[in-house]
C-alpha cells in the first residue's frame, strides 16, 4: 500500500492487542467529543460567571474626596466578607429564609406526598383531572402569580380581608406577624403540585407485586402507603427536599412583588434581594461577595442534607 | 454593493449654532435614548421628522427609583448603554460618582445662558457639564374643591392649618383623610427644601451630610404627629390604590410637583372640574417658600459614540419651542429653559382644574424655591433606606424621625465605605 487513505484504517482488520488499545483511546475520544458541547457551555455559562463573581468579591472600588473624579479598584482581601458577616440586615435575611424553610418545606412536601398518595390510591377517580388541577399553579409564571397574590393580600383590595371583616375579624396578611406566613402560603400554593408530580411519578414506578403482596398480607391502604410506598419514594422525597432548599434560599419573586404593597418587606428581606439591592446602589463588589456567600450556604445546606440522608440509609 | 448616499444636512432650528449632525463619513447616526417620563416619545418623534441626519431611538424604561437608574448603571457597567438617559437632579451626583456620565462641556457650554441658573448648577461640577436640564419641580397643594366645600375647609395657609383641616375631615368622616404621609427621600427632601434645611453640602473637598438637620426633624415630627393621631394614611401617592381612594372621596389632597397635574387628569378624567391648586402650606404664616420635587436632565452616558450629536438633541429637547410645548402638555413639565417659562403653554387656564391657570401658582413657587440645595453622591442608597424607613413608620413600626436618623447614619457609612471624605 503505497498511498493510504483515511478509509484504510477502518477497512483493515487489526491485531487484537492493538484493537483493545485503540478502542480504549477511541472511547476516551468519543467521550470527550460528546462531552465537549456540555463542557464548553457549562464553562461559559456557569464556571466563568462564578469565577468572575469570586474574583470581584476580593476587590473594592475606592473613591476619594468628593468622589466626583475617577475611581480606582483596589484589592480588598477578605474585607467584603468581613463587612457582609457584620451586616445585620444581610444576616437577618438568612435567618428569615431559614425560619421560613424549616416550616414551609416540610408542610409543602407533606402535602405533596399526601396528594400523590391519594392520586395513586385504588379508589381515586378523575386522576388526570386532579393531577392537572394540582399542577396548574406551577404552570403559571412566578411573577404573575405573585402579582395575583399581592392583590389577594393587600388590605385595601383583598377579598379575604373583606370576608373576614364581615365576621368581625380584622386580619392584615401583610402585617409584620403574618407576612412571612403569607409568603410561605404563596410558595406552597405554587410548588406543591410540582413536587406532587415528582413523587407521583416515583409511586407509579413501584412494582405492582410489592403492593399486591402487602395487600395479601392484610395491609390496609394506609399501611401499604406507610410501609411500602413511602419507603419506595424516599429518593424522590430527598430530591424534592433538595430542590426546595435551593429554591427557598434563593427566594426572590414573592417578596420582590409583595414589597410593592407590604411595608414590612424591606429591600433586604431575603439574601438575594439584599444582593440585588447592593447592585442597585452600585456596590457591585459587595453584591458579588453576597452572591458568593449565598451560593456557598445553599451548597452547604443542600449537600449537608444529602449527606445526612445518606448516612441514615442507602441513597438510591 | 455599498452605495454611499450623500445626505443634505438640514440645519436645526434651535440656536445651538453648528448642526452638522451626521458622522464624518456622511451616514446618518443613530442615538439611543432611555427615558421614563410619559410624553418624551412625542418630542423624539418631532425631532426625527426634522433631523434625518441624527436618528434618535427612544425606549421607555421604568422610573429611576423603581429600577430605571439601576438599569442604566448596569448598562454602563456592561458597556452597552444608550447614548442618552433621563436622570433626575437628585441622582446626578450618584451617576457622576460612579463614573457613568460623559463630560459634555465642550458641546454644552454655549447653552448655559438659556437655562435657569440653579438647574445648570445641578448638572455641572466645576467646569464639567454632565447633562442638559429639562425641567424643575415646583410644588403646590392639589386639592378637591368639591370635597373641601363638603367638609367646610379652605386651602390651608400654614402647616398648622393643614393639621387642623386633617382633623376636621377625619372627624367628620372616619373613612376620609386629607392626605398621605411622605413616602420616600424625594418627598421628605422636598419638604425639607421648603423648610430651609439642607441634606448635603461640600466644602474643602469633603461632603457634609446633614440628613438629620433640624428642618428635616421638624418635618418628620410633624407627619409623625399626624400619623400617631391617625389623621393621615400612609401609602404611595399617584399609584393604582391611591387613585382608587381619591375616586372614592377618601383622599382629598396631595402636596406634589407640577408634573403631577397630567397624572391626575389622565387617571381621573371623571373628576374634571373638581380640582384646584393652591400654594404649599407654610411653616411661617405669610411666607411663600416652596419646595422642589424632581426635575431632571438629559445626560450623555459613558461610552456614547456620538456625544456631540447626543448633546445637540438633548439641547433641542429642552429648548425647542415645539418640543417644550409638547413636554408641557404631555409630561406636565415646568421648563428649565428660561425661554420655555415664557411659552403660552405655561400660562393658560386648564379646564380640568375648573378653569384655573395653575401655572400662576407654580411660577410663584418656582420663584420662591431656594437654590442652594445639593444632592449627595449616594442617593440610590439614601432613597432605598429612606423609603424603607418611611414605609415601616407608616405601618406603625418605628417613627419618621427615627427613620431620618438611621438614614443619616447609613448614608455616612455608605459614603465612607466607598472612600469618600465625609466631615465638616
Amino acid at each position: 500500500m503505497a498511498t493510504r487513505t483515511p478509509g484504510d484504517a477502518l477497512a483493515r482488520p487489526v491485531a487484537g492487542s492493538t484493537a483493545k488499545h485503540t478502542s480504549g483511546r477511541g472511547h476516551t475520544r468519543s467521550a470527550v467529543l460528546l462531552l465537549a458541547p456540555f463542557g464548553l457551555l457549562f464553562t461559559a455559562m456557569m464556571l466563568a460567571p462564578i469565577g468572575y463573581a469570586v474574583y470581584q468579591s476580593f476587590f473594592k472600588t475606592n473613591r476619594s474626596g468628593l468622589g466626583l473624579g475617577p475611581s480606582t479598584t483596589v484589592f480588598a482581601g477578605i474585607d467584603n466578607y468581613v463587612t457582609a458577616l457584620h451586616d445585620s440586615r444581610f444576616m437577618s435575611s438568612f435567618l428569615r429564609v431559614f425560619t421560613l424553610g424549616i416550616v414551609q418545606v416540610p408542610v409543602m412536601l407533606g402535602l405533596a406526598l399526601l396528594l400523590a398518595l391519594l392520586l395513586d390510591s385504588r379508589g381515586a377517580a378523575f386522576k388526570k383531572v386532579f393531577r392537572q388541577i394540582y399542577f396548574l399553579p406551577y404552570a403559571l409564571p412566578g411573577v404573575i402569580a405573585a402579582i395575583m397574590w399581592s392583590f389577594l393580600y393587600a388590605p385595601s383590595v383583598s377579598p379575604f380581608t373583606a370576608a373576614l371583616r364581615h365576621v368581625g375579624l380584622e386580619v392584615n396578611f401583610l402585617s409584620d406577624d403574618l407576612v412571612l406566613a403569607s409568603i410561605g402560603n404563596m410558595m406552597t400554593w405554587a410548588w406543591t403540585g410540582f413536587n406532587m408530580l415528582i413523587i407521583y411519578s416515583a409511586l407509579q414506578a413501584i412494582p405492582g407485586e410489592l403492593t399486591e403482596a402487602a395487600v395479601m398480607d392484610g395491609c390496609s391502604g394506609w399501611r401499604v402507603a406507610w410501609h411500602v410506598k413511602i419507603p419506595a419514594v424516599r429518593p424522590a422525597l430527598i430530591l424534592t427536599t433538595v430542590f426546595s432548599i435551593i429554591g427557598t434560599a434563593q427566594l426572590f419573586n414573592e417578596p420582590a412583588v409583595l414589597s410593592q404593597v407590604a411595608p414590612t418587606v424591606s429591600p433586604t428581606y431575603t439574601p438575594i434581594l439584599a444582593t440585588q439591592q447592593s447592585a442597585d446602589i452600585n456596590n457591585y463588589n459587595y453584591a458579588a461577595t453576597q452572591s458568593v456567600i449565598l451560593a456557598l450556604l445553599t451548597f452547604v445546606l443542600s449537600f449537608g442534607f444529602l449527606k445526612f440522608t445518606q448516612r441514615k440509609g442507602t441513597f438510591a | 454593493m455599498l452605495t454611499v448616499a450623500s445626505l443634505v444636512t438640514l440645519s436645526a432650528c434651535s440656536g445651538s449654532g453648528d448642526s452638522g449632525g451626521s458622522s464624518s463619513d456622511g451616514k446618518p447616526v443613530t442615538v439611543e435614548f432611555w427615558g421614563s417620563a410619559v410624553g418624551l416619545d412625542k418630542s423624539v418623534a418631532l425631532w426625527n421628522k426634522s433631523h434625518p441626519d441624527i436618528k434618535v431611538k427612544y425606549s421607555q424604561i421604568p422610573p429611576g427609583s423603581i429600577g430605571g437608574y439601576a438599569k442604566m448603571q448596569n448598562a454602563v457597567k456592561a458597556g452597552n448603554a444608550p447614548c442618552l438617559g433621563q436622570v433626575g437632579y437628585d441622582t446626578l451626583s450618584n451617576f457622576i460618582a460612579t463614573g457613568a456620565l460623559e463630560d459634555i462641556s465642550q458641546y454644552a457650554d454655549s447653552s448655559k445662558g438659556n437655562f435657569v441658573p440653579w438647574t445648570w448648577q445641578m448638572t455641572s461640577v466645576g467646569d464639567q457639564v454632565f447633562g442638559i436640564p429639562v425641567d424643575t419641580g415646583p410644588m403646590a397643594l392639589y386639592y378637591r374643591t368639591d370635597l373641601f366645600k363638603k367638609y367646610k375647609i379652605s386651602p390651608p395657609k400654614t402647616w398648622d392649618d393643614f393639621a387642623a383641616a386633617a382633623e376636621k375631615v377625619h372627624t367628620a368622616n372616619p373613612s376620609a383623610y386629607l392626605t398621605t404621609t411622605p413616602q420616600d427621600a424625594y418627598d421628605i427632601g422636598a419638604l425639607t427644601w421648603q423648610a430651609g434645611g439642607k441634606w448635603f453640602g461640600t466644602a474643602n473637598d469633603r461632603w457634609q451630610v446633614t440628613i438629620d438637620n433640624p428642618q428635616t426633624k421638624k418635618v418628620g415630627q410633624y407627619w409623625q404627629g399626624l400619623l400617631d393621631k391617625k389623621l393621615v394614611t400612609s401609602e404611595p401617592m399617584l399609584d393604582t390604590a391611591w387613585f382608587k381612594e381619591v375616586q372614592d372621596g377618601q383622599l382629598l389632597s396631595l402636596v406634589s410637583a407640577v408634573w403631577a397635574a397630567p397624572l391626575i387628569s389622565k387617571n381621573l378624567p371623571e373628576l374634571s372640574g373638581k380640582w384646584a391648586v393652591a400654594p404649599m402650606p407654610q411653616w411661617t404664616a405669610g411666607q411663600q417658600a416652596a419646595g422642589n420635587r424632581g426635575g431632571s436632565a438629559t445626560v450623555v452616558l459613558k461610552g456614547c459614540e456620538h456625544p456631540k450629536q447626543a448633546t445637540e438633541f438633548a439641547t433641542w429637547l429642552s429648548t425647542n419651542t415645539d418640543s417644550v410645548t409638547s413636554l408641557i402638555k404631555n409630561t406636565g413639565i415646568y421648563p428649565a429653559a428660561t425661554s420655555g417659562q415664557n411659552l403660552p403653554a405655561v400660562d393658560q387656564p386648564s379646564a380640568y382644574f375648573g378653569g384655573q391657570n395653575i401655572y400662576d401658582v407654580f411660577k410663584t413657587a418656582a420663584a420662591n424655591t431656594s437654590t442652594g440645595w445639593v444632592w449627595g453622591p449616594t442617593m440610590s442608597q439614601v432613597q432605598s433606606d429612606m423609603k424603607d424607613g418611611l414605609k415601616k413608620a407608616g405601618a406603625g413600626q418605628g417613627t419618621i424621625p427615627n427613620a431620618v436618623t438611621s438614614v443619616q447614619d447609613s448614608t455616612v457609612a455608605a459614603m465612607k465605605s466607598q472612600g469618600l471624605s465625609v466631615g465638616n
